[in-house]
């Protein structure tokens, strides 16, 4: 017999369906079942939340978080030990054209160009021994978002959401933000051979209506009135169906998500229309898309996702080749809305529970970049070698620069960290032991960490 | 505490001597050396030191022996990576974490023993190969066994029946009741070509009481033209078919991809034998009647990025080996060396990419000779118009005091009209000057030299001067710039070589006023005259000789037909290159040699090496041969998974020990056996499965069954499967009317409203893959993949609710049912009868006849209910 939408939803609240009551009022809905309902992790968790704000093209360590007075002293000489290898031939020493200063009671040495991001250095970890294994952007893309090299590996969010679910179910649990793509495109946030469910959905944050960030979201032929009907008639037919069938998790899910799909479309009308916000928290992160997508995220962190990565532009903005004086715009650009945001998260108590990431795929060259590539030889070739990110909240010690690279900041010398290293930190604080959370696929287990990976007790809080 | 693992992962490796031995120099020593150190001292011989074998450490360099075996403080690689060393300090640039130097230093203290083998190459650690690792059951021979016995000989019709029941009955289970007709005509039009049967043909099915009535249908399935637009489609899955390339930037489309997807679809059609369908992906160029093979090479020419890749596509896709897992060191689990991973890839290495023209060579010629002859044309028009630009963007360079001048008068710099009176009352050039007022009207400038241009104390005479020297220094910078690149403007080239450059200010001044470059809002230097804009400076008889030029361009390349038809496919390279292994998976750091030759473990003893060309005819025969205990087994098991939903090896591109081992190993050899009995007929093996008893089970679950086999993992029903993109979009097509048929040809991307052909010749691409089928679990065409999979998510539920292409589809749906039948009750029946082949209950009747009271349009929207329902999208 016909089971009623009344009914349903009554038994819905007694554990036998997918949704809580509360989706009825309004608050954010749980459910209790389903790919992506929230899972607990494999030991206590200190972060439930990540933002990955991507410097992407390859931010310069010297110019930003890694001060070298050595290069400023040596500026115009070889490098007394030698260039190492990167993608092109570089040539003397480069000094930064910026002026450090100490910053936040710790007093971390944070470049000029980034004084509202310099506010928060008391909350934030640099790690300035970074390295990858090549000068390439593909690679280390892919590194930095998926753990392999190499195309065909799912991307961190994803792995996120696999493991742990995602706490709002009326919107994605894996976000992306980009104006355009960045190098690579989509590949960066697939799921790879992890269910479809778990691939980044990409917000387009050039575009300023929600109903541009997420397709289909809304109907624009029916009422909302008339949609209701449809859904209670489909859902009427659908368990009909389902008593014939006796029974089934696959039809049974499908229903479920149908009910989701027609709130997310009022949930996410609102999560991402930034007009809700008012003016002076609008100036606060100023203009621009990496201001609009680190706004959205702060609202996307806030409603429950589980993880929003926004890239800083289309393309490779950071990889300036040819004139490093490009990163003193790229940073007026990127430093409003980054201190927007860490002081956002910090006052709504959510910093505590997320952890933000700063960073590119790899740094630049202290020595200037002199192939017939770069137009003009004032700027800095990709450098695996050493390089700086930024980590904060969600369990990391702030205040604290960890490892060293050498005296002109080519080469990372004090305790090298491998993203592996990075992603099993950051899974550690997420309840998630990263040699244990794999998939088999194709008849072998793999992990984000691929075979590497420690966790950096040194940074924790 | 890194220390400490380090040191306890070192000290497993010591031998049992505690010596650093072979294994402790392949953990430990090696990558220290080769990740440090090879780079520059083998080939490239930094210092005269060569570091790749013992011999040479002891011979060592410029400055004496690297090596003093047993005193590691005497020896010089010791002090330089101690950096203690007064003069060298190892790496350059950096230091070794501590536990490489104590590697190095163990290592040296115990004899700096450099395992035998060769100097460069030792082979790998010694992965033996025997009856044991032959003895798995995926490379025993297939042998056709003998139908096992069963109780219930009534129910075991076939053959195929009696393996599935003697395994039922083994457990106690009993298969549930057979599919109604209607389920069953449903599941096997579904099966075989992705398409809902229609009305008239499940009434056929349903009235034919003859004893072959499935049979015949069956036989009109696998006859359609769908059949391969289906079953092709989930060979593309293994194909990683995509209609473009994984650039990293840009799209990149590869225009005659899809005749390879369209020969993938007719092989199946015209149901060419699986082993020529193998061999012609592998080596369609050296096949007899090569016209009719040669398409399939798009299989491995189609490969995304990578040499690797094809080592995996061939491994997991015909042989359901992850041979890919050997690239850097032994397969852990399967018999798989890594001299066998580089044997293999190594043949891949010596084919390149290629083109097989579908044109007559005299075609060909004609459109590459005219094609060059166009090239060259524009090319001179490009150069004859940026040489005048130039010159012309020099002159005005010298007359920049005068521009200055006239804009520092004006008032308003965006006022044309002043712009326009200044141009004529100075004699200047209006547009050149409206470009100025322009330029000097940005807040900043990259140089400094124009700060203070407001100023009447500006000096515009030192400030031109400035800029004629800028210029000349450029002019200057170029000529020594193509000596030193000695002509060459190839990749690596361009990277490594050094050459010179303006001075950063100076060349923001350079290209800001009188270079071609785009830069801010402008199309070039504001100076230089892009394009047609040059022409008004130009003397008439030089005006005339340019446009003669463009006249000749624009006929040459409105003449150039279009680009001929061809095969993308692959070619043996003249010369091969013998290949080695790369240890650890490092170009720099080479092993032993790898010749071309087929996996160790699927032949007796040790494997012959190939001999013809880069070993593409040997390999592509040995895989597609009777011979092989995998093509066959492989092959089958992919065919009983799609019809099934679920394979009897559950991991399709794994047969290897970390697969699942096969739920019915008789069957699945007798499968292969039938499969080769039938000359390799794909067609021939459906009619086999699907006119088993076994194929027309219902779905339905009873107990005890459920409990003792949830998975039903040995077949006691049927399972359950949601659609996969293909046949769901093409179904909303074809229930509404509208599905276009039309086979073969370019990718339209699904997106296109326009596009209402089958979702197979959609546009499929690396990229960034079309949102529809991103969305329904389109497989990722980086990778060849195994399998389909299938999640229920909001995020296309918002598909239903909202897409347009399902309300367009539901609008259509309604139309066609208006015109078919009076009165919504008659309309309801024949929407039933057109999406689930039967006729609506009661309750479903009322529910609809309440629906379609309730106002206007009430049929496109009920008709969007129906086709977002679970019925529609679910196969039983």
């Amino acid at each position: 017999m016909a089971v009623t939408r009344r009914e349903m939803l009554a038994r819905a609240g007694a554990g036998f369906g997918a949704f809580g009551v509360n989706a009825l009022f309004g608050a954010p809905a749980r459910t209790t079942s389903g790919a992506l309902a929230p899972r607990t992790p494999h030991f206590a968790a200190r972060a439930t939340r990540v933002v990955y704000l991507f410097l992407n093209g390859g931010p310069s360590q010297v110019d930003t978080f890694d001060p070298k007075p050595m290069l400023t002293k040596h500026h115009g000489s070889p490098a007394p030990s030698g260039n190492l290898k990167t993608e092109r031939l570089t040539g003397n020493l480069l000094k930064s054209p910026f002026e450090f200063r100490r910053c936040g009671r710790s007093g971390t040495e944070v470049s000029e160009i980034f004084p509202k991001l310099g506010e928060h250095m008391d909350d934030i970890c640099v790690i300035r021994s970074m390295h990858v294994e090549q000068p390439f952007h593909e690679p280390s893309l892919f590194m930095f978002n998926c753990g392999h090299r190499i195309a065909g590996h799912p991307s961190m969010g994803a792995w996120l959401t696999y493991g742990l679910g995602t706490e709002n179910q009326n919107l994605p649990g894996f976000l992306v933000l980009c104006p355009g793509f960045p190098v690579i495109g989509p590949q960066l946030w697939t799921s790879a051979y992890l269910p479809a469910i778990h691939q980044g959905v990409h917000l387009p944050n050039n575009e300023r209506e929600p109903e541009k960030l997420v397709r289909h979201l809304q109907n624009h032929e029916l009422s909302p009135a008339q949609q209701r009907g449809q859904l209670d008639l489909l859902e009427r037919l659908n368990r009909l169906h389902l008593e014939r069938a006796g029974g089934d998790p696959q039809l049974e899910a499908r229903i479920q998500s149908m009910e989701v799909a027609y709130r997310m479309q009022s949930e996410a009308m609102d999560a991402f229309d930034l007009s809700k916000e008012p003016r002076h928290v609008l100036d606060r992160y100023g203009e621009g898309d990496f201001a609009r997508g680190c706004l959205l995220a702060r609202r996307a962190i806030e409603r429950g996702v589980r993880m929003v990565q926004v890239y800083y532009g289309n393309g490779q903005p950071w990889d300036n080749h040819d004139d490093i004086l490009k990163h003193r715009e790229l940073a007026a650009d990127s430093d409003a809305p980054i201190g927007a945001l860490l002081s956002d998260l910090k006052s709504l108590g959510l910093l505590d529970e997320t952890i933000v990431l700063i960073g590119g795929e790899f740094g630049r060259t202290p020595s200037v970049e002199v192939s017939a590539v770069a137009k003009v030889h004032n700027g800095r070739d990709h450098n695996n070698h050493g390089f700086s990110i930024l980590l904060a909240g969600g369990g990391i010690k702030g205040g604290i620069a960890y490892g060293a690279t050498d005296d002109f900041g080519f080469k990372a010398v004090d305790k090298p960290v491998h993203p592996h290293d990075v992603h099993a930190t950051m899974l550690h604080l997420l309840g998630l032991d990263h040699t244990r959370l794999t998939f088999r696929y194709s008849g072998r287990d793999f992990r984000l960490t691929d075979v590497g990976g420690r966790v950096i007790e040194e940074i924790l809080a | 505490m890194r220390l400490g693992l380090a040191l306890l992962a070192a000290s497993l490796a010591l031998g049992s001597d505690g010596k650093a031995g072979g294994e402790y120099f392949e953990m430990k020593v090696r990558p220290a050396l080769a990740n440090n150190c090879f780079s520059c001292h083998t080939s490239a011989k930094m210092g005269d030191l060569v570091m790749d074998s013992r011999e040479a450490l002891l011979r060592g360099g410029q400055s004496g022996p690297a090596v003093r075996p047993g005193d590691p403080d005497g020896s010089l690689l010791i002090q330089a990576v101690r950096q203690t060393h007064d003069r060298i300090k190892m790496p350059p640039g950096g230091r070794l974490p501590a536990s490489d130097i104590e590697a190095l230093e163990r290592w040296i203290r115990d004899g700096a023993e450099w395992p035998e083998h060769a100097s460069v190459s030792p082979a790998p650690a010694g992965l033996r190969i025997g009856e044991e690792q032959r003895a798995w059951w995926a490379f025993q021979p297939v042998r056709k066994p003998d139908p096992p016995p069963v109780k219930d000989e009534a129910w075991a019709r076939t053959t195929i029946d009696r393996f599935v029941l003697a395994r039922l009955e083994r457990e106690n289970l009993r298969p549930v009741r057979p599919a109604d007709r209607r389920t069953l005509i449903r599941r096997a039009s579904y099966d075989l070509t992705g398409l809902p049967p229609t009305p008239a043909e499940v009434d056929a099915f349903v009235a034919d009481r003859s004893a072959e009535a499935f049979e015949k249908v069956v036989d009109r399935l696998l006859a359609s033209p769908r059949y391969g637009e289906r079953w092709g489609r989930y060979w593309l899955d293994i194909a990683r078919y995509s209609d473009d390339k994984l650039n990293s930037t840009q799209d990149e489309p590869q225009p005659n991809v899809w005749r390879y997807r369209d020969w993938v679809i007719q092989a199946f059609n015209d149901d060419m034998p699986y082993d020529l369908f193998v061999k012609a992906q592998i080596v369609g160029d050296r096949m007899g009647d090569k016209e009719k093979y040669v398409a399939g090479l798009g299989f491995f020419a189609n490969s995304p990025q990578f040499q690797e890749d094809r080592v995996d596509a061939l491994g997991r896709g015909f042989l359901a080996l992850t041979v890919a897992c050997a690239q850097c060191h032994d397969h852990k689990f399967d018999p798989i060396p890594t001299r066998d991973y580089y044997s293999l890839l190594g043949i891949f290495r010596n084919t390149r990419a290629d083109k097989f023209p579908l044109a007559p060579p005299e075609v060909v010629e004609a459109y590459e000779s005219r094609k060059k002859a166009a090239d060259e044309r524009s090319k001179a028009v490009r150069e004859f118009e940026d040489s005048q630009a130039k010159q012309l963007a020099e002159i005005l360079a010298a007359q920049s005091p005068r521009y200055l001048k006239a804009v520092r008068a004006l008032a308003d710099l965006a006022d044309e009209r002043a712009i326009e009176e200044a141009a004529r009352s100075q004699s200047l050039d209006r547009e050149t000057l409206a470009r100025w007022a322009r330029y000097l009207g940005l807040e900043t400038h990259e140089h400094p030299f124009l700060q203070r241009w407001r100023e009447a104390a500006f000096d515009d005479g030192a400030f031109t001067a400035r800029l004629l020297a800028a210029v000349a220094e450029k002019k200057r910078i170029d000529r020594e710039n193509l000596i030193r690149l000695g002509g060459k403007d190839d990749d690596e080239s361009v990277r490594v070589i050094e050459v010179l450059s303006l001075e950063r200010d100076q060349y923001f001044l350079w290209r800001d006023l009188v270079s071609n470059e785009r830069f801010g809002k402008f199309d070039s230097g504001i100076l230089y005259y892009r394009g047609e804009k040059i022409d008004r400076f130009l003397a008439p008889q030089w005006k005339e000789h340019l446009a003669g030029l463009r006249a000749e361009r624009d006929r040459l390349s409105d003449e150039l037909p279009e680009e001929y038809p061809f095969l993308m496919s692959i070619a043996d390279v003249e010369k091969p290159k013998p290949m080695r292994v790369h240890l650890r998976g490092s170009e720099d750091n080479l092993g032993e040699e790898a010749p071309p030759q087929f996996l160790t473990v699927l032949g007796d003893g040790e494997p012959r090496p190939f001999t013809n060309g880069s070993g593409r005819l040997e390999l592509a025969n040995a895989i597609a041969s009777p011979e092989n205990p995998l093509t066959a087994r492989v092959a089958v098991n992919r065919i009983w998974g799609y019809h099934f939903g679920r394979p009897i090896v559950g991991t399709p591109g794994n047969f290897g020990k970390l697969g699942e081992a096969p739920t019915h190993p008789e069957l699945l050899d007798y499968l292969a056996a039938r499969l080769v009995e039938l000359k390799w007929s794909q067609k021939a093996l459906h009619r086999e499965i699907m006119l088993s008893n076994a194929y027309a089970l219902s779905a339905q679950s009873v107990e005890p069954n459920r409990t003792k086999d949830p998975d039903n993992k040995l077949v006691w029903r049927a399972n359950r499967q949601r659609l996969d993109v293909e046949p769901m979009r093409d179904t909303l097509l074809f229930v509404s009317g509208e599905l276009d048929e039309r086979r073969g040809g370019e990718a339209l991307e699904i997106g296109d409203d326009c596009n209402l052909r089958r979702t197979v010749y959609g546009f499929v691409s690396r990229r960034r893959l079309d949102s529809t089928l991103a969305l329904f679990d389109f497989p990722n065409p980086v990778a060849t993949s195994d399998a389909r999979i299938h999640t229920a998510t909001p995020l296309q539920q918002l598909y239903f609710l909202n897409s347009e292409f399902i309300q367009e589809r539901a609008g259509a749906f309604a139309l066609r049912l208006r015109s078919s039948a009076r009165g919504d009750r008659e309309r309801i029946r024949e929407a039933y009868r057109i999406l689930l082949q039967r006729e609506p209950l009661a309750p479903e009747l009322r529910l609809g006849l309440t629906y379609l009271a309730s106002g206007q349009d009430a049929w496109r929207r009920y008709a969007q209910v129906l086709l977002s329902s679970n019925e529609l999208l679910f196969v039983d």
